[in-house]
């Protein structure tokens, strides 16, 4: 508490105030604080800014609000804030009309006048609460406490030390399988098999754990699509998501998915988000635009603020891209110099939707570190402030992301929120600690989580969750159990059941292909185009043909696709475009036998591609994988047994270019293990009419006459160019897939009744808690209901010794751990002497259900 | 099935002291805090529940409750010249009429309160989804954190009125292979409030019975015995330590209510085999006419929110780009008899006084005219080139208007054969007399269910009101 000298004639002074003349003096400490305390302190005080304007210290009081200077000291009369306490506009008076404090009485506001006039003077040091804490930007090693009881590792150096001076005793350290359950899921989020789980149990090398930590790092298809979810959720990025009209950023899911799989170091990555080398990592600086008008706080540049911040800084610009922010120090100016860097238009500042005729500046929030040229082209401002960003000395960008690490393993956030990065974080040391050596591990993410998952206490027992231990101070007592991801139960349920769907949502190439594969992969087909102009066609195409047919669709109705799904009660009409100027390429084949698998790939110069095998449509996301100008398509079972018609419907480029071409590429693969090419060659057709009936795509019927050979076009650098992107895209395509992974499937009904977030908005955190409705989902939905019975029914066949031998692999499987005596008794009463499916369904159902199977401890 | 007795002073006190159907993260929710310093105090409420009988794709105004200006279909007549394809009927309400083809609505006028002057925002390039979005939550989309729907604010600050009956159900729309589907999902959401205040989502009213039943092939004891097996391996755990885990103590109370839930007499309600044939019968015109008949067997049992939605799905039901007089004359029987069967069978029951029933949609449509600037699109498959009328199609609004708009107000304390607002008389039809703004009506369906419109919640330490900045105020004069 500040030290006021006493004063004792009070009451003189304010008789004194009535007589200007006269005036002594003002007591600051006597005679304003009381007033400022009781009728200003709740709103502009401590970490309270309403309208940008704080009071707590003499600094802030002068600094004024959004709206300019507040206080002129030594001049009452040009000073705001008598205005504001005298007004008797209701709107703008101080305290405001609704609020519960009363206004201020003559006499007070003629000291307040007074206090002013006499250079608002202020008692040293005073400020009317602790001044709201501000995290240090700069990097900062701490030195490591000694080591106690041979626990070296750095994290544990400085837990030991932290523990001890809070009086708390170390947690209780964890068993091996529990170790081998939550290092699986927190490290590639699937349960560990029960073989190598056996093995690791049995393995005396006191390394093992380590090992076991570096050997699920180095599976790097399992941890990329494991940790996607993550960043899917923290960069907004989904297979299908809200978002209309041009400018919505495109997904970043290959870039994204190739960045984890490398393990691209964290700086170099974001770097690529913010100044994009190559459109693919665009999107998520892009944003997410709706159609029509869009309120001032929402345009794509002050998104493009408020994700900057957000993601990579712990920053919530949300509050300072309309008004200065009540609740922490960034300005509206400071929302806009942000967005301004992104624009390509200047950038009106709007306070709440109003512009207020200021045009932003492009600038960095944290000047200690440089600037961004204002006047340098887009560009060049996108690629300083990925270095400013990824700057040696902006520690805020390494601790931002360390703590999100930590969250993730050990339950909450040494910073916490983790977007809340200006809280004062509950060990510095450690934060510090962990940002240093991340960045000296040249910003490698894996090597961060290796770091904590070898530590002492992440190797602990979780704690026992108390009712409020969300609410008042925390004290680090061990690493807190974590609610499954809707992920992670999915991918557990899954692997427990052998459940995984075949084919995934994602438009990705998984994992990496193989070179051997590569080299063994070739590609004949030939470009082509369209032969001779049938002669009653002339003159149809050309760009006025194209933007009437663009104008005018006519919409040819097709009823089903291979895709529709017989789970779906009504499938949507899948609809494709006959514009006139399309050119439709043909071919029919027959085959001795279905394939087993067949893949495709296709370069192209021109517009869009609409592909048909069989009258089945291939054009989405879902099937159509583009990169490095080669698409790729898997045909699934499109293809069978007789004959085939494979149909590509090609829009025409609009006015004179020269030539295009059209190369496909089928690879199948026959039940015999043989494989077999197709490609587009002279013995193709073309057509300038895409057939308009159902029936004509679909049957061998569909009408002939209109159909001309292709011309076999000499190949131009550009397909030589695509040549190796082609071969490399077929032999990936082609390669064996591993089970989906639920992170790759877009959401569903059971996604997001388990927490998958609709990732409109930045998601860092996703709730604790199972909800009645979630509960409601898991007890008879038809997903979770489906993959169980499929589960059981293979289970129940295996030649199980016991009902107990069954529950015990259950057990294991799914709990990393056998059940007790009591346990097998319970289950076997809902096996039966034989187990029979719906018995195991149920006991899959009850262990599925178990907090310690949806809780990682 | 006896209603259950509608305690009109039903807070969420009430509710939190019975210990119902929210988990245990929901009731350590923050409550709603005041902002500004000044308390929020909840005004008494009228209604214990609330349908929202929702016309997806944007209702004409001029072919349902506002009709005027009425043209027959003639070969070369100038589209300028017409602003309804359906004349005017009487209703039981003196003085209002409505468009022919809702002839079971016209009978109960006489218990409706009218607005034709509810106003939409203009949003820009009309986007149904967002304008949906903007209906169903009060603001405007994109916004920085997620909104809540309207009925997960009933859920939220109302909590159910029946512990096993959910409080916010949504049917009628798939959310799921439908155009515009993410739209749709990022509105029909509880928001931040988090899922425990979401929406129960019943696309198909008949199939409603399947989502409260145990699954398939649990018959004879199986689901009761699933679960005792279930609870029982929790208490044979060889691990002690987390049986105090407050975490697991919170998912262990969301299993229970589920299984609660789904054994519990109520769920009957759910299920529209259990309808009386003849009763069934008057809702059967439509998925929408079954959801009426849902909605109204789910608040005889305590419902607390329930929409009802002509589903949206781009280009259908009101959504008329052509066609549109033909299409409406469908929409008119789909939902004509279920909407005055349901006002009828709430009243019969003792209900409809606690219960406020809303027909509203996204926007009104007119013949020439987009948005509310008098932006005239010319042209299209909809509109013939040189403004007159060729074929059949061209018959009907097809334009996306917002600047005038009806909504009606069943019960719950709104007055009985009540007409508020005015449009003009010639186009533009824009609101000329008391424009009700979706800010406005949202305040009124809030203060009607005893809520403030300036009810606030924080996120990431910023406020979030029932209404946009708590400044939405409820049209008095449609109280009763």
């Amino acid at each position: 508490m500040p030290f006021f000298p006493v004063r004792s004639q009070l009451a003189l002074v304010v008789v004194a105030l009535l007589q200007p003349a006269a005036a002594p003096a003002i007591d600051f400490a006597h005679d304003v604080v009381p007033i400022l305390r009781e009728r200003c302190a709740d709103c502009h005080t401590g970490d309270k800014k309403k309208g940008g304007f704080s009071m707590n210290s003499r600094g802030d009081l002068l600094a004024g609000s959004e709206n300019g200077k507040m206080v002129v000291a030594g001049k009452s009369a040009e000073s705001k804030l008598v205005e504001l306490l005298t007004t008797s506009d209701a709107d703008s008076q101080m305290p405001p009309s609704d609020a519960k404090q009363k206004r201020l009485s003559a006499e007070k506001v003629a000291v307040v006048r007074a206090w002013i006039d006499e250079g608002a003077k202020w008692q040293d040091g005073f400020a009317f609460k602790k001044p709201s804490y501000e995290p240090p930007l700069k990097p900062r090693r701490p030195e490591l406490p000694a080591v106690v009881d041979g626990r070296a590792h750095p994290i544990d150096r400085i837990l030991d030390a932290y523990l001890a001076q809070h009086g708390k005793p170390r947690p209780q350290p964890l068993d091996d399988a529990a170790f081998a359950r939550r290092v699986h899921l927190d490290l590639i989020g699937l349960l560990p098999e029960p073989a190598a789980l056996e093995k690791f149990l049995a393995d005396p090398a006191p390394d093992k754990r380590t090992r076991l930590v570096q050997s699920l790092l180095g599976r790097d298809v399992d941890y990329a699509e494991h940790w996607l979810t993550f960043w899917n959720d923290l960069l907004r990025n989904d297979y299908s998501r809200v978002g209309f009209g041009p400018g919505t950023g495109a997904p970043v899911t290959r870039w994204l998915y190739n960045a984890l799989l490398t393990n691209k170091p964290y700086d170099q990555f974001v770097r690529e988000l913010i100044a994009p080398p190559t459109p693919e990592s665009a999107g998520f600086s892009a944003g997410l635009a709706w159609r029509g008008t869009v309120s001032a706080s929402q345009t794509r540049e002050v998104q493009f603020a408020q994700s900057m911040g957000q993601a990579f800084l712990g920053i919530n610009m949300k509050c300072a891209s309309c008004h200065d922010s009540f609740i922490d120090r960034w300005k509206l100016s400071e929302a806009y110099g942000l967005a301004a860097i992104y624009a390509t238009q200047p950038v009106k500042i709007a306070r709440c939707d109003k512009e207020t005729g200021a045009v932003a500046k492009a600038a960095w929030i944290f000047p200690e570190l440089g600037d961004v040229k204002a006047d340098a082209p887009q560009p060049e401002r996108l690629k300083q402030l990925a270095a400013l960003m990824t700057h040696e000395e902006n520690g805020r960008f390494t601790r931002t992301i360390v703590n999100r690490l930590w969250h993730r393993l050990m339950g909450r956030g040494i910073v916490h929120p983790v977007d809340a990065m200006q809280t004062e974080p509950w060990s510095a040391d450690l934060l510090d600690f962990l940002a240093v050596q991340f960045r000296q591990d040249g910003c490698d993410l894996r090597k961060a989580l290796e770091l904590i998952c070898t530590s002492q206490a992440y190797q602990s027992r979780a704690v026992v969750r108390q009712k409020d231990d969300n609410t008042g101070a925390y004290v680090f007592s061990g690493p807190r159990g974590k609610r499954m991801t809707a992920e992670q139960f999915i991918d557990a349920v899954w692997t427990l059941t052998g459940t995984a769907p075949e084919r995934i949502d994602a438009p990705l190439l998984r994992g990496f292909v193989s070179p051997e594969v590569v080299k063994n992969t070739r590609i004949e087909a030939q470009w082509i185009w369209q032969g001779e102009e049938p002669a009653e066609n002339a003159g149809e195409g050309g760009a006025a043909a194209a933007a009437e047919a663009a104008a005018k669709p006519n919409l040819v109705a097709l009823d089903k696709t291979p895709d529709a799904t017989p789970t779906a009660a009504r499938p949507s009409r899948v609809k494709i475009r006959n514009a006139k100027n399309k050119l439709v390429l043909r071919q029919k084949l027959d085959l001795p036998d279905a394939p087993v698998s067949s893949v495709g790939v296709w370069g192209q110069d021109v517009g869009g591609v609409n592909f048909l095998v069989n009258g089945a449509q291939y054009q989405n996301d879902r099937q159509l994988i583009r990169s490095r100008g080669v698409t790729t398509l898997d045909f699934k079972n499109g293809l069978r047994k007789g004959a085939n018609e494979i149909l590509v419907a090609i829009d025409k480029p609009a006015g004179k270019t020269s030539p295009p071409g059209f190369a496909l590429q089928i690879q199948m693969t026959m039940r015999d293990g043989t494989t077999a090419l197709i490609g587009t060659d002279a013995t193709w057709e073309w057509s300038p009419d895409l057939p308009t009936e159902k029936a004509q795509i679909n049957g061998p019927e569909a009408k002939d006459a209109q159909w001309f050979p292709v011309a076999v076009v000499p190949a131009k650098p550009r397909h030589e160019q695509v040549r190796q992107p082609m071969i490399e895209a077929l032999a990936h395509a082609s390669q064996p897939q591993p089970p989906a992974r639920a992170s790759l499937m877009k959401s569903d009904l059971l996604q997001r009744a388990l927490g998958r977030p609709n990732r409109e908005q930045i998601v860092s955190m996703r709730p604790e808690d199972l909800t009645t409705l979630e509960a409601l989902d898991l007890a008879n939905g038809d997903a979770l209901g489906n993959a169980l019975a499929a589960g059981a029914k293979k289970l129940a066949t295996r030649n199980w010794d016991s009902p107990g031998a069954l529950t015990g692999w259950i057990y294991r499987a799914a709990l990393a751990r056998p059940p007790s005596p009591d346990e097998l008794t319970t289950a076997r009463q809902l096996l039966g002497e034989k187990p029979t499916e719906p018995g195991v369904q149920d006991l899959l159902w009850a262990v599925c259900m178990l907090p310690e199977f949806q809780i990682i401890r | 099935m006896n209603p259950l007795p509608l305690d009109p002073q039903n807070t969420r006190r009430d509710f939190l002291k019975k210990l119902s159907a929210a988990s245990l993260a929901a009731l350590m929710a923050k409550e709603p805090r005041a902002f500004a310093n000044s308390a929020v105090i909840h005004p008494k409420a009228t209604a214990d529940s609330c349908i929202l009988l929702w016309m997806a794709g944007g209702m004409a105004a001029p072919e349902t409750f506002d009709p005027k200006g009425y043209e027959t279909y003639e070969v070369g007549k100038p589209v300028s010249k017409v602003l309804s394809t359906f004349p005017a009927i009487d209703t039981t309400a003196d003085g209002v009429k409505i468009s022919a083809g809702l002839p079971n609505l016209a009978k109960v006028m006489d218990r409706a309160t009218l607005i034709r002057s509810h106003v939409l925002a203009d949003l820009g390039a009309i986007l149904h989804s967002r304008h949906q979005y903007h209906w169903h939550t009060g603001y405007v989309p994109p916004q920085t954190v997620a909104a809540p729907h309207l009925g997960a604010w009933m859920a939220r600050v109302l909590g159910p009125r029946n512990s096993v009956i959910p409080a916010f159900i949504n049917i009628g729309q798939r959310l799921e292979g439908v155009g515009e589907s993410e739209e749709l999902k990022s509105f029909t959401t509880a928001g931040f409030f988090g899922a425990e205040f979401g929406p129960m989502n019943l696309p198909f009213p008949e199939e409603a019975a399947r989502a409260v039943r145990p699954p398939k092939g649990m018959e004879g004891g199986r689901f009761e015995n699933r679960y005792r097996a279930y609870r029982e391996l929790i208490d044979r755990n060889p691990n002690r330590d987390y049986l105090s885990d407050y975490q697991q103590e919170s998912m262990l109370r969301s299993m229970e209510n589920a299984q609660r839930l789904l054994g519990a007499k109520e769920r009957g309600a759910f299920d529209l085999t259990l309808e009386p044939k003849e009763s069934f019968a008057k809702y059967d015109t439509s998925r929408f006419g079954r959801g009426c008949l849902l909605a109204r067997r789910l608040v005889e049992s305590g419902a607390r929110f329930i929409e009802v939605t002509t589903e949206y799905v781009p280009f259908l039901n009101w959504d008329t780009h052509n066609n549109g007089h033909a299409v409406l004359e469908r929409m008119h029987k789909e939902i004509d008899a279920p909407i005055a069967q349901l006002i009828l069978d709430l009243e019969a029951r003792g209900l409809l006084d606690r219960t406020l029933v809303i027909i509203a949609s996204e926007f009104s449509r007119d013949m020439l005219i987009e948005g509310t600037k008098g932006n005239v699109l010319k042209a299209g498959a909809d509109m013939p080139k040189d403004d007159t009328l060729r074929e059949p199609k061209h018959y009907g609004l097809h334009r996306h208007f917002t600047g005038g708009s009806s909504a009606v107000m069943f019960g719950g304390g709104m007055k009985r054969g009540f007409l508020y607002g005015e449009t003009a008389p010639e186009r533009p039809l824009v609101a000329i007399k008391d424009p009700v703004s979706i800010t406005d009506l949202h305040a009124t369906i809030f203060t009607a269910m005893g809520i403030s419109p300036k009810t606030v919640y924080d996120i990431e330490n910023r406020p979030f009101y029932a209404t946009v900045d708590g400044l939405g105020k409820p049209v008095r004069e449609l109280f009763a």
